[in-house]
């Protein structure tokens, strides 16, 4: 038991192949940054659709984050690769093949949108009513309270919870090899099979995560406690 | 399309069963094995100087791994350094309950530290002794408290069990992929997988929802809209 404890925290190998791991991990960055826009701009749209006055709208949107909430993102990974060209194929009538890319982008996107619109429309429901009615006696347009009242409220409240959505998000990233994109873990299994020797790679490649979210984490929590002190969030 | 939904999902619905089961098995046992575990490590963290620091790099692993790299690595490295799980399956349960158990235990320990010192205090001045303290005083409000994040937690283990398929455990998203790949006709099959995912953990959180919000109703506590 020591003899291969001490071989899997022997991190050497995982050393040696510094840079394919490492351009592998920029992979995951890149499809990170993408899905995060994607979730995103889904999210102020949908959280503000379900806000809205009309009940088909609110419906539907609701439903929308709901079934995301509820679908594993595995299987909607591999459900979006596979099926989605498809069904567009046929739709379209022309033939259309997503890159891994693509449809991590696009699976990991849609996911994390149903959770982020939640956040969304805690943050729009914490404006204070009185503030937007303030405006509108005022005069300013709905557009202008929109803009000027209600988002830089939301944004500052949300901001703390929605960036541990984007954590979460990128631990997710970390699936994408199963669909064949070249990121973190798709060259450790490769590296793997070429020296058989899986110890120190895997536990390198969790070490490395855990790194990597710990020190995120950390920094989401100095950050969103200075916003406290200052009486944003 | 109805010709392939007859041939490729309604004739394989006993495989797709049988997945299913194992789906549930290993959710099952992983969860309750991340309660326990959860449990322990907050004790630990809580109540016992020495560990606490054991407990805590515990929990914040556990935390901050992605799922998917904790089975990858359970499954490889565990066998060979201590010498278990000996099977997919026990790495499987082993993995998700890792997961799961980290979250648990600063649940756990939010709800702890969130109960009036005064309780406490006040039954060891009438002299309970400390086990009957936690077991008749701080567990049962404790649980009401983190019921919601316990049913949360749930349905993350039931999404994250998705990916047990990948080192080989035949549950639902392995025979649905099995199927996928005999035939090459990925639509239907993996359609019905995903919605059947998708209904179930609807039905169970809702139940789930439903039960702790009848106990936080009964004994005092309202329920979250």
């Amino acid at each position: 038991m020591w003899d291969s404890l001490r071989q899997s925290l022997d991190l050497t190998l995982f050393w040696e192949y510094r840079t394919i791991l490492l351009r592998g991990l920029l992979q995951n960055i890149y499809i990170f940054f993408g899905g995060a826009l994607l979730a995103t701009a889904l999210a102020f749209a949908i959280g503000a659709a379900r806000l809205s006055k009309r009940g088909t709208v609110r419906i539907f949107s609701t439903g929308y984050a709901e079934l995301f909430r509820n679908t594993p993102e595995y299987v909607f990974l591999i459900w979006v690769y596979y099926v989605l060209p498809i069904i567009f194929s046929r739709l379209l009538a022309t033939k259309i093949n997503f890159s891994p890319y693509a449809a991590a982008v696009l699976a990991l996107g849609v996911s994390y949108s149903g959770f982020l619109s939640e956040t969304v429309r805690a943050g729009i429901l914490a404006v204070p009513r009185t503030h937007i009615e303030a405006a509108m006696a005022l005069g300013m347009s709905r557009w202008m309270i929109m803009r000027r009242i209600i988002a830089p409220q939301a944004i500052r409240r949300m901001l703390p919870e929605a960036l541990n959505q984007y954590v979460s998000l990128f631990k997710a990233t970390s699936l994408v090899s199963l669909i064949a994109v070249e990121d973190l873990m798709y060259q450790v299994s490769m590296i793997t099979v070429h020296e058989m020797r899986p110890l120190p790679l895997y536990t390198g490649a969790a070490l490395l995560y855990c790194g990597i979210i710990i020190a995120a984490a950390q920094c989401i929590q100095h950050l969103s406690d200075r916003w406290r002190q200052r009486g944003w969030a | 399309m109805l010709d392939n939904f007859n041939r490729l999902v309604l004739a394989n619905l006993h495989t797709l069963g049988a997945g299913l089961s194992v789906t549930a098995y290993v959710c099952f046992f992983s969860f309750l094995l991340a309660v326990v575990l959860g449990a322990i490590a907050c004790l630990v963290r809580l109540y016992v100087p020495f560990i606490r620091i054991v407990a805590i790099g515990y929990i914040e692993f556990c935390r901050a791994t992605p799922i998917f790299v904790q089975l990858l690595w359970v499954n490889y490295v565990w066998p060979e350094v201590f010498g278990f799980p000996k099977s997919v399956l026990g790495a499987g349960i082993i993995a998700l309950a890792l997961q799961s158990s980290g979250y648990l235990a600063e649940t756990f320990r939010s709800g702890i530290e969130g109960l009036p010192k005064g309780q406490r205090e006040a039954a060891l001045a009438v002299g309970i002794p400390q086990f009957q303290i936690m077991r008749r005083i701080v567990m049962p409000q404790v649980l009401l408290v983190m019921a919601p994040s316990l049913v949360n937690q749930m349905t993350v283990v039931i999404k994250s069990s998705t990916l047990v398929s990948v080192i080989a455990i035949p549950d639902l998203m392995y025979e649905a992929l099995k199927i996928v790949n005999a035939w090459f006709e990925p639509i239907e099959i993996l359609t019905s997988t995903a919605l059947i995912y998708v209904v179930a953990i609807f039905l169970i959180s809702m139940l789930a929802k439903r039960v702790s919000d009848r106990f936080r109703n009964k004994y005092g506590l309202a329920a979250q809209a």
